[in-house]
């Protein structure tokens, strides 16, 4: 539901300025700053600390972090088993990034395509297409979801795939609506007449047109599939150890909340702050670059 | 009146057909049933038994409409784990998730939609940046890491109130704070923007302008008015309530539906992870015609067309 506008109610006096205002706020910098640093965190993963992040080391169990009574080896402490929880961190931060990326790319370019096909061809497809729509906007998905990796077990490349169908019906819809409205401008009847194949069309003229406003719909279903993805790691059910992720380590560390609060509180800090400054990003560059989403 | 309640039961009923065809469809396609549950070991003419005892060596459309019929005699199959009928087990379940969801509910509404309001009148206030920050902290910071913290701070820390489990008002209080939380700023941000919308229209203009008092003009002219988008936007979230609370009911160990989801869909216990798909299906669709008939109280235009105009 990231979809919600924090200022849909623009007065006459907003809508007169009609330069574009790209002067950005504190809160918005700071947030770009944070994506960054954690983009730059997954890409460097392995170089940026000394312990493998699946190394046990028994005798330094559940350390505390520094400043808490820690020693230096382990930055932020160890775990139950002794691993190092700033390794295990770092390169959950990349899966993470990694599987949101990926549902999000899916998401979109199943939307995209679906909503194409519905403006494109109209008639039954179009009608199939939004009865779809309509049934994945009405259920929940995460239990769509916990049904489907009930129904085939869990494996990483299903994972991702199942949280690709998140949200593409945002995708679909805004698609189908906005190349309807294109087929009535100049230049789609341009394009057509000159003997362009619907490939063609679509993709070298159609899309470029409406990009901006599926950015910001990616933008803004990025935090959801991270959320998702967490949850759904948290419960047991994503991501599968050996490997780890954000919502995976929150959940092994649950059972050490009293005696070792550490272990969890890094990842949920982490999971927090990204999913906030996505959120804050995707508002301002909704209210930047386009008004028609609310 | 009459035509527009038989228009939603039509849709309602193909909402469920769609569910449960999904349901059979990628239970069919997951994988030979049988050999799921039965051991490699087995020998074949065990298997083959148990493949006609549940009428598995029928073709598929044979199949299919048994499994239609049964539903329709309310037979959804057995749980695996205590073999007694897996709507037995859900719906033993379901007073014990309404518990939390209805708390949580009200809780949403009373939080969220005074708070948008607030904010929408106070304009690029204090108060309303006050509560536009904490609507998006609370709309991004994640169920379970909220319940985990509020654990941390209000268990652990201050031992005043109990962790988790079921039985008692303390046990409620942490994980229904959790799960109203969330909906409260989606809400809060919703209101706001609801609001702000009605309150740029003409009509209030010409309110304030005649000299009726600012009172009256928002609670008979503004109010009336945004609730129905307002009200779309708590349909939607009876569906974020239902996921949020298999988190949340993981997070305090609190045994409703939530829970038994989690560990039916760890165990694989197909029949009761397909029940409960349907009854969340069902839920949705009562939330989704009680929300339309709502609207044509509200709004007498919408009586005869079935169909919000102004909707998300």
């Amino acid at each position: 539901m990231s979809d919600l506008s924090i200022g849909t109610g623009t007065t006459p006096k907003a809508r007169s300025k009609r330069r574009l205002n790209w002067a950005m706020p504190v809160a918005v910098r700071l947030a770009l700053s944070w994506i960054c640093l954690m983009l730059l965190v997954g890409i460097f993963a392995n170089y940026l600390t000394a312990h493998d992040f699946a190394a046990l080391d028994l005798r330094h169990r559940l350390e505390p972090p520094i400043g808490f009574g820690g020693s230096p080896a382990h930055l932020l402490g160890s775990d139950e088993l002794g691993r190092d929880v700033l390794a295990r961190l770092v390169i959950s931060i990349r899966m993470s990034l990694l599987i949101a990326f990926g549902a999000t790319l899916i998401g979109a370019v199943l939307g995209t395509t679906l909503g194409f096909l519905a403006a494109h061809f109209r008639g039954w497809v179009e009608q199939a297409v939004l009865a779809c729509v309509d049934f994945q906007a009405s259920m929940p998905f995460l239990i769509l979801a916990l049904a489907v990796l009930a129904f085939f077990g869990n494996s990483l490349p299903l994972f991702v795939a199942l949280l690709g169908l998140h949200g593409w019906e945002r995708y679909a819809r805004i698609t189908r609506a906005l190349t309807i409205s294109a087929g009535a401008q100049g230049y789609v009847t341009a394009v057509r007449q000159l003997g362009a194949s619907p490939w063609r069309l679509y993709l070298r003229h159609v899309l470029p047109n409406i990009a901006s406003t599926l950015i910001v719909t990616m933008t803004m279903a990025f935090p959801d599939i991270i959320l998702l993805e967490s949850g759904l790691s948290f419960l047991g059910l994503g991501v599968q150890p050996p490997l780890t992720s954000l919502g995976n380590m929150v959940g092994y560390g649950r059972d050490y909340l009293t005696r070792a609060p550490w272990i969890l509180v890094a990842p949920a800090v982490v999971i927090s702050m990204t999913t906030l400054s996505i959120s804050l990003v995707g508002d301002w560059l909704r209210d930047r670059l386009d008004k028609t989403i609310s | 009146m009459l035509h527009f309640i038989l228009i939603r039961l039509a849709r309602a009923l193909l909402t469920i057909l769609i569910m449960v065809t999904f349901a059979f469809v990628v239970l069919r396609v997951s994988g030979d049933p049988v050999l799921a549950l039965l051991s490699p070991e087995t020998p074949a003419s065990v298997v083959e038994a148990f493949r006609q005892s549940w009428g598995l060596d029928q073709p598929l459309w044979v199949q299919y409409l048994r499994y239609l019929l049964a539903i329709v005699h309310g037979d959804l199959g057995q749980s695996m784990r205590d073999g007694r009928a897996a709507v037995v087990v859900v719906a033993e379940r379901i007073p014990i998730t309404l518990l939390l969801t209805v708390p949580a509910l009200i809780l949403n509404i009373a939080i969220g939609i005074p708070a948008g309001i607030l904010a929408a009148l106070k304009r690029d206030s204090f108060v309303d940046r006050a509560v536009m920050t904490s609507a998006i902290a609370g709309f991004t910071v994640p169920s379970f890491v909220l319940g985990l913290l509020l654990v941390l701070v209000f268990a652990v820390e201050l031992p005043w109130l109990p962790s988790g489990g079921a039985g008692s008002i303390q046990q409620m209080i942490l994980p229904v704070v959790t799960l109203g939380v969330g909906g409260a700023a989606v809400l809060a941000r919703f209101t706001r923007s609801a609001m702000l919308e009605v309150l740029g229209e003409a009509y209030i203009r010409t309110g304030s302008a005649k000299g009726v008092a600012w009172r009256r003009v928002i609670s008979g002219h503004a109010l009336p008015n945004a609730a129905i988008p307002i009200l779309t936007i708590i349909g939607f979230m009876i569906g974020n309530l239902i996921a949020g609370t298999v988190l949340v009911e993981s997070v305090f160990s609190w045994p409703g539906l939530g829970s038994l989801l989690v560990v039916s869909v760890m165990s694989r216990d197909l029949a009761v992870v397909q029940c409960i798909l349907l009854f969340v299906a069902a839920a949705m669709i009562i939330a989704n015609v009680l929300v339309d008939l709502l609207y044509g109280v509200l709004d007498p235009r919408l009586r005869g067309t079935g169909r919000a105009s102004g909707g998300a």
